[in-house]
């Protein structure tokens, strides 16, 4: 997998760089807007983070740029400006995520990720990760043979974490998906349901399937 | 006692005095003529005439006169009324609408004028200060993202000793509630310079409520507190759904975190002369009267010591308040200390709000 980092500012671009090459990418970073167009059309790239505030041509117009020369890679917006018309209209120029500064590393490897696997999602309406499976059209979940009871939240807490399953999950993306949110409200929301369903799924059963990620994040998958 | 009843007691005033001086005038006058003209006992003789004479012809004179005063005095001051009239409605959000003026240059267009020129200076003033919120908090980003991505690059360091481990862990608990902040603070200033355009759409009003009650529980479970829907009425209003499962959740939060162990919380949402009420109460310490007006400030903390234990960003009712000031909405706190606080929110129901706050 091999991903385009767009952003001026050298720190960040130079942290992104290492979380992303720690999960496995190959990083390429430029600094401003007229080399990511050239670095995009010399290199079929997985997925792009692109910041909007560059010097010169900026995020928003690279983006478009891209779009119209018939170029579909994935991606991802940062911005400092954060704001709900914005990602509005970076979505409408044609990104496939948003997210506002300052961001949790994690949240931005878990998106990456997300983005460069788009597409690979199981088209199956029964998922399943070890011996855990979640029925999407009867809403069904099961351990084994016992049937789990969910609220109509944990259920989709849980329909997120097994679509994503094996992948890092952050609490802002989680609020997102789950909760529909796209501010932080500042509350130990997504902590505590988590707890619940990890009592729901997990308790009385082996192996552990919903692990914490230190940090800022949560993670299903059948080996810790 | 009003500029416009003391100018007619002095007019008055003034006419009465006038009146006394006609009447002795005119006592001297008839006086002189009798004893010119040889007659007896002229004087009881000029007191009645001169009494007739001032009453037939000096009071009715004298009521005209006040009349004409009352009247004179209200027109003066009419352009005084209405312009306390506009200027009560000034506050800090208007500063741009100018008083009115009649452009025809007496003393008190020349007043109006200048008191539009002081308010517009104001109003930069005001610009200044949220523009430099907007900037400074802006500017903070950057490093803050810095800081927060070197943090947790750190963190992920697994050679790291468990002493810095630590440390870094807490840097990034309180550069996350730095980033909330930041955050709070930019969305207030972006609301205050008019830069957010709320999607307005009919939401239903009792299936976030209902969201934001399941959540309140699970938020609630923790420190043993109960929290209960005392009325959910099927309520549509016309409003930007995500600004108002902020404002919900912010509420529920607050009740929650500013509340005892074992406490309760209660919320409701009813139909009350054609606006939807959604009221939110819980069992806290209670707000001391003094600081109640205070609550939606800015970083307004009621408590210093109380407020080490709670970890918010101080901006919660501040940006709730915004939330409801730009659905054309009311709020309001009622608490006093050692006793249950009610938040209650009005919107209305017809109406459609402006898109902008």
């Amino acid at each position: 997998m091999r991903v385009l980092v767009v952003e001026d500012e050298k720190k960040t671009a130079s942290f992104v760089r290492k979380a992303l090459q720690a999960e496995g990418f190959a990083v390429d970073v430029c600094h401003n807007g007229d080399d990511a167009l050239a670095a995009a059309r010399a290199t079929p790239f997985d997925g792009i983070v692109l910041d909007i505030m560059l010097p010169g041509r900026d995020g928003l117009s690279v983006l478009r740029q891209l779009r119209e020369r018939k170029n579909i890679t994935p991606v991802l917006l940062l911005s400092a400006r954060g704001e709900v018309n914005e990602r509005v209209e970076g979505l409408n120029a044609g990104a496939d995520d948003y997210l506002p500064k300052p961001f949790e590393l994690v949240e931005l490897v878990a998106r990456v990720r997300a983005l460069t696997r788009r597409g690979g999602e199981t088209k199956s309406t029964v998922l399943r990760v070890a011996d855990l499976t979640l029925d999407t059209l009867t809403r069904q979940a099961q351990r084994g043979e016992t049937s789990i009871e969910l609220t109509a939240r944990e259920y989709r807490l849980l329909e997120f974490l097994m679509r994503s399953a094996g992948r890092l999950c952050g609490r802002m993306m989680i609020l997102e998906k789950v909760w529909d949110y796209d501010f932080d409200p500042g509350t130990n929301l997504v902590d505590v349901y988590i707890r619940r369903l990890r009592e729901k799924i997990d308790a009385d059963f082996e192996p552990k399937l919903l692990h914490t990620v230190r940090g800022a994040g949560y993670v299903l998958k059948e080996t810790p | 006692m009003t500029i416009r009843m003391r100018l007619t007691l002095w007019y008055a005033g003034i006419l009465i005095l006038s009146l006394l001086v006609i009447g002795i005038g005119t006592y001297r006058e008839i006086d002189e003529q009798m004893r010119h003209d040889h007659r007896r006992a002229p004087t009881e003789h000029a007191i009645g005439e001169t009494s007739e004479m001032v009453f037939q012809v000096g009071l009715p004179a004298v009521l005209l006169g006040l009349l004409g005063g009352w009247w004179l005095t209200r027109r003066a001051l009419g352009p005084v009324k209405k312009l306390t009239d506009a200027a009560t409605k000034i506050h800090e959000r208007n500063l741009r609408e100018p008083l009115p003026r009649t452009n025809n240059g007496d003393e008190l267009d020349q007043l109006t004028k200048v008191f539009n020129d002081t308010l517009a200076r104001l109003d930069d003033s005001f610009m200044r200060i949220h523009e430099f919120t907007l900037h400074a908090s802006h500017e903070l980003k950057t490093p803050l993202t810095i800081l927060r991505g070197e943090t947790e690059t750190a963190l992920r360091d697994e050679s790291l000793p468990p002493a810095e481990r630590e440390r870094a862990a807490s840097q990034l608990d309180e550069l996350r509630r730095l980033a909330r902040i930041v955050d709070g603070l930019t969305l207030l200033a972006k609301a205050d310079t008019g830069q957010i355009t709320l999607a307005m759409e009919p939401v239903k009003l009792e299936e976030l409520v209902r969201d934001n009650f399941a959540d309140a529980q699970i938020l609630a479970e923790l420190q043993g507190i109960q929290v209960e829907l005392a009325a959910c009425e099927e309520i549509t209003v016309c409003g930007d759904r995500h600004r108002l499962r902020q404002l919900l959740l912010n509420l529920a939060d607050n009740a929650v975190k500013y509340n005892q162990s074992q406490g309760k919380v209660t919320m409701s949402l009813r139909r009350v002369d054609n606006t939807a009420e959604f009221s939110i109460a819980n069992t806290g310490a209670g707000i001391p009267p003094e600081m109640l007006p205070r609550v939606f400030d800015r970083f307004f903390r009621g408590d210093p010591a109380h407020s080490q234990t709670v970890d918010g960003c101080g901006l919660g009712l501040s940006i709730a308040q915004w939330i409801v000031s730009a659905h054309n909405g009311t709020i309001k706190i009622e608490s006093a200390t050692m006793k249950p606080t009610t938040v209650t929110i009005r919107l209305p129901l017809e109406e459609f709000p402006r898109g902008k706050a």
